[in-house]
């Protein structure tokens, strides 16, 4: 239904559009007056996105921090502007693209918006998708291990189709359900590149003179890596490069500040025929991470949520009245905001054979207070559940989120009791088989206080239980080469990175399928390596949830999907696979007063969701500030 | 004395390759390399790592080569005076430093003339009225200085001038002075910013100079040359300046050859702190990310300075106290 309404809404749109007359945007007018820009409607798609929410006011610079200079990649992640992009409610609509037929989910024809242009002007065609695809995803000097893997079904490349210099065909002889979600991801598969700008460092194209000087000024080894280096969309950190974001970056780094300016070809507009953004600019200064908190307190921002935690809550709001500032509370996506992951691969056979041992789980799961964590570190405003789906995901359910989650210490003890592991030491810590006492290691990359405070209450519950619990504190690169060496027992960190999925997105992270699942990493080194490294999963669940991982790619219709990620999710819960703690921890979000648009109540979320990049900042707007001295 | 600073000269060269041989193994110690540290930040971002990508940066920054052929490579591009490549910044080493060196420059010349300038009359003063009541009081009030952790004081004093003065925290300027060309205002931006990490640097090596120059001047003070002079009707403030001073002041020229590395490297906790666009932070940063090439860089710099000024200030002392003489060694 939700889907029907916003075609709905989109045709609505579109019928607006042709009625549209543009105005020009104020801060461009002086350099259209010039002649050295094109009039607003020569400037947007002649089929332009229109934004139907209220119209605001165009102008202003929104102040950002940011805590390095590689942070520039965060604004092509809420900038938001992708082929295809979520809506707030995750639904998937086109958005750069005009429109997309798809058959079977096996091929899909993307439609691009006549006359929509890069940020210098030139035109963005079916060319920049050809160049992408042949000349960089297939070239052995530029992609050495050829296009990306998330494109690859079962070893087989996609065909690309150039049909128009309007329309591109990606095809599949299988079904591949991932596409179009690949397209709207925060860091998607930019499957187009500005072809008239990088060819000038390509060996096919360039002057063979001409880019060996290129290549000798910056100090490359190659025209590859010249390329490379150019080329990087994602990492948004070079200002010549052409993009189609709402703002373009302007600074050529290292700078201390980074100033992004509005793109003028941006291809959206409000019902009103403004073209957005709003917003003129975007002023990103780097500070130290530590010092952000205290910067935002002292009212230098307009927008933060980066860097802000969750126990800066009562510092940021008693800066509130005097700064002009307020704080938000949005809603985490984390199917948990810490989680313990008993690491089913360790290398000691005796504790593997126990943490395998699934009533071992359940009982420690059992005997963690959740309400105590939830009170004593987050103020009682979280979720206390299993590492799962949210309440706000379609494929929530109660049962999963309660299974082994209320503290149970008679029913934690009875299960160990069970196991077989009743012997006990003088201080009362239950021995393993082979006389060992049952001391857990739990190891983390903590730089936060907060992993630190959560397993010192976990340890008093499970202290009377009569299970020790060490703290392992380390580096987090040398905690991931342990746990992928099998040499750690146990690790803590956050649980899920999309708890608000729906049938539609990919369930993989449900299975054994990569390194870095800290309860596998074996299993996953191995699906990732394609056996190579690694082992196979031994273990009926392992095995079944690889399955449903198939039969979710391969399904064609949405139930079987559905039946799919719910058998996942009823595994993971059964099996207690992770042990969730809180969920739905609140995020500070800081909105300046003269800032609109921003909504009160928001998810962040990374992916679906880029953080604001799902509510569209370029049409957050600044109320003109009235000057004091004058009565208005 | 020519051949003096010619054998001086050449025994630089072995200890700076035996100092880029020590820099680059401490580099290379902890566990990982840039990439692992690349990737764990892209996951605590919430970003999938693809590991044929791994592969492949690991290939064209040349990590996977061994050891010693990513030293030969460094040092040989060190000899072309190229710095080789920042792995984090994706710049040459040359540009990311950039405009951070004369920050660092500014606020570390300021910071030592504050030094001086506090320290001098203070010591002074407080050696000359040895255990009178304003030497107790001085010699405290320096003390609080030197026990007073920097990164305490830095945000106290940050906090104090955003509430009483509206200053914005940390930094160097306002923000809208980052990047944009040198202006009367920009200066006095930076000038309202700079009072602040030059009390906090300061205050330290404030405290040490005052008590290592007390000490000095007492010493001199109680020789018989003074009494000499006195007696011989010199008045009190001369007598004090052209003698005993003057003595008192060779630890201070012996200790420049320390000063020039501390002009570069700034105090990396403090600008940490203050968020100061200098180079300290910057090398912290490299090393905690083992972007080895930049770290690695940037301590031979500081280690090329710290020889030079070591052999400089021995220079400086052969030529200003005629009591210092070339013996030993080099006439055997």
């Amino acid at each position: 239904m939700r889907r029907l309404l916003a075609i709905l809404l989109m045709l609505l749109a579109a019928g607006q559009a042709r009625a549209l007359s543009y105005v020009e945007t104020p801060s461009l007018a002086a350099d259209v007056a010039a002649g050295k820009l094109p009039p607003v409607a020569e400037r947007v798609p002649s089929d332009p996105a229109v934004e139907t929410g209220r119209p605001g006011q165009p102008g202003g610079e929104l102040r950002v921090l940011i805590g390095s200079p590689r942070d520039t990649r965060l604004l092509a992640i809420i900038g938001y502007a992708r082929l295809m992009a979520y809506t707030p409610n995750y639904d998937l609509v086109p958005d750069m693209l005009a429109s997309v037929d798809q058959q079977d989910q096996r091929v899909y024809t993307l439609h691009l918006r006549p006359g929509h242009r890069w940020s210098d002007g030139a035109p963005f065609t079916s060319e920049d998708f050809r160049y992408w695809w042949e000349d960089v995803a297939n070239n052995q000097m530029l992609s050495p291990t050829g296009p990306p893997v998330a494109l690859i079904r079962e070893g087989e490349k996609p065909k690309v189709e150039i049909l128009d210099p309007l329309t591109v065909r990606y095809s599949w002889s299988e079904p591949m359900p991932t596409f179009l979600q690949m397209l709207a991801s925060p860091t998607p598969i930019t499957i187009y590149r500005p072809a008239h700008y990088l060819k000038q460092f390509h060996v096919k194209y360039a002057d063979k003179a001409k880019l060996a000087a290129l290549v000798a000024d910056s100090h490359t080894r190659n025209w590859a890596q010249l390329h490379n280096r150019m080329d990087n969309p994602i990492r948004n950190d070079n200002p010549d490069l052409p993009s189609l974001d709402p703002w373009v970056l302007t600074t050529r780094p290292p700078s201390e500040r980074f100033l992004f300016v509005r793109n003028p070809y941006y291809y959206r507009v409000d019902r009103e025929g403004r073209q957005l953004p709003y917003i003129d600019r975007v002023n990103a200064a780097v500070a130290d991470s530590k010092i952000i908190p205290v910067k935002v307190g002292a009212g230098e921002v307009d927008l933060q949520s980066r860097y802000l935690r969750f126990d800066n809550y009562t510092f940021l709001k008693a800066g509130e009245a005097r700064n002009g500032y307020r704080v938000r509370l949005w809603k985490t996506g984390y199917g948990s905001q810490l989680a313990l992951y008993p690491n089913l691969n360790f290398n000691d056979p005796v504790w593997r054979t126990l943490l395998r041992d699934v009533r071992f789980r359940r009982a420690l799961s059992l005997a963690i207070d959740r309400h105590e964590i939830n009170n004593v570190i987050y103020y009682g405003l979280a979720l206390e559940a299993q590492n799962t789906m949210l309440p706000d995901s379609p494929l929530y359910d109660a049962k999963n989120a309660q299974a082994w989650a209320q503290y149970d210490p008679a029913e934690a003890k009875r299960l160990l009791n069970e196991i077989g592991l009743t012997k006990r030491d003088s201080e009362g810590i239950r021995l393993l088989p082979d006389g060992r006492p049952l001391q857990i290691v739990v190891e983390t990359a903590g730089s936060v206080a907060e992993e630190g405070d959560v397993l010192e209450l976990i340890r008093d519950t499970w202290r009377e239980v009569g299970i020790k619990l060490f703290a392992k504190n380390q580096q987090i690169e040398l905690m991931h080469n342990r746990i992928f060496s099998g040499e750690t027992m146990m690790s803590i960190d956050r649980g899920l990175e999309n708890g608000l999925a729906n049938a539609e997105m990919d369930p993989s992270a449900l299975a054994p399928t990569l390194q870095n699942d800290w309860e596998w990493p074996r299993w996953g080194q191995y699906y990732e390596t394609h056996g190579m490294s690694g082992e196979a999963p031994d273990m009926p669940m392992g095995i079944e949830l690889m399955h449903l991982a198939r039969d979710w790619m391969n399904a064609t219709d949405f139930e079987a999907r559905q039946l799919a990620w719910k058998r996942m999710l009823a595994i993971h819960a059964d099996q207690v696979l992770t042990i969730g703690l809180c969920a739905e921890v609140p995020q500070p979000v800081v909105v300046s007063d003269q800032l609109r648009n921003v909504p009160e109540q928001g998810v962040y979320n990374f992916d679906p969701g880029a953080f604001f990049g799902v509510y569209k900042p370029d049409r957050f707007w600044f109320v003109p500030e009235t000057p004091a001295d004058q009565p208005s | 004395m020519f051949g003096y600073i010619v054998h001086r000269l050449l025994v630089m060269i072995p200890t700076l390759l035996a100092i880029s041989l020590i820099v680059f193994i401490i580099i290379q110690l902890p566990p990982g390399d840039y990439l692992s540290t690349y990737m764990a930040e892209l996951q605590a971002q919430g970003e999938a790592v693809d590991p044929q990508k791994m592969a492949y940066l690991r290939e064209m920054y040349g990590l996977d080569r061994p050891a010693w052929e990513q030293y030969l490579y460094w040092v040989w591009g060190l000899l072309h005076g190229d710095m080789g490549y920042s792995f984090a910044y994706n710049l040459p080493v040359t540009q990311v430093v950039g405009d951070r060196l004369w920050l660092t420059f500014i606020v570390s010349v300021t910071t030592i003339l504050f030094t001086w300038i506090v320290a001098f009359p203070i010591g002074i003063y407080s050696a000359t009225h040895q255990y009178s009541w304003s030497d107790y009081g001085l010699t405290f009030l320096g003390f609080v200085g030197l026990a007073t952790p920097n990164f305490l004081l830095a945000l106290v004093l940050l906090y104090l001038a955003n509430t009483w003065f509206g200053i914005s925290i940390g930094g160097l300027m306002d923000d809208k002075y980052i990047g944009a060309p040198w202006s009367l205002a920009k200066l006095v931006s930076v000038l309202a910013h700079l009072w602040i990490p030059v009390i906090v640097i300061g205050t330290s090596g404030t405290a040490g100079m005052i008590r290592r120059l007390r000490a000095n001047l007492l010493d001199e003070l109680q020789k018989q040359y003074v009494t000499t002079a006195r007696a011989k009707g010199l008045s009190p403030f001369k007598t004090l300046m052209k003698y005993p001073l003057r003595m008192s002041l060779n630890p201070f020229i012996a200790d420049i050859g320390t000063l020039l590395p501390h002009v570069i490297s700034g105090s990396a906790i403090v600008s940490v702190v203050l968020s100061l666009p200098t180079t300290g932070p910057m090398l912290l940063d490299a090393l905690r990310a083992q972007d080895m090439y930049l770290a690695g860089s940037f301590l031979m710099c500081m280690s090329l300075l710290t020889v030079v000024g070591v052999f400089l200030s021995d220079l400086a002392l052969a030529a200003l106290d005629p009591r210092i003489r070339l013996g030993g060694g080099s006439s055997k």
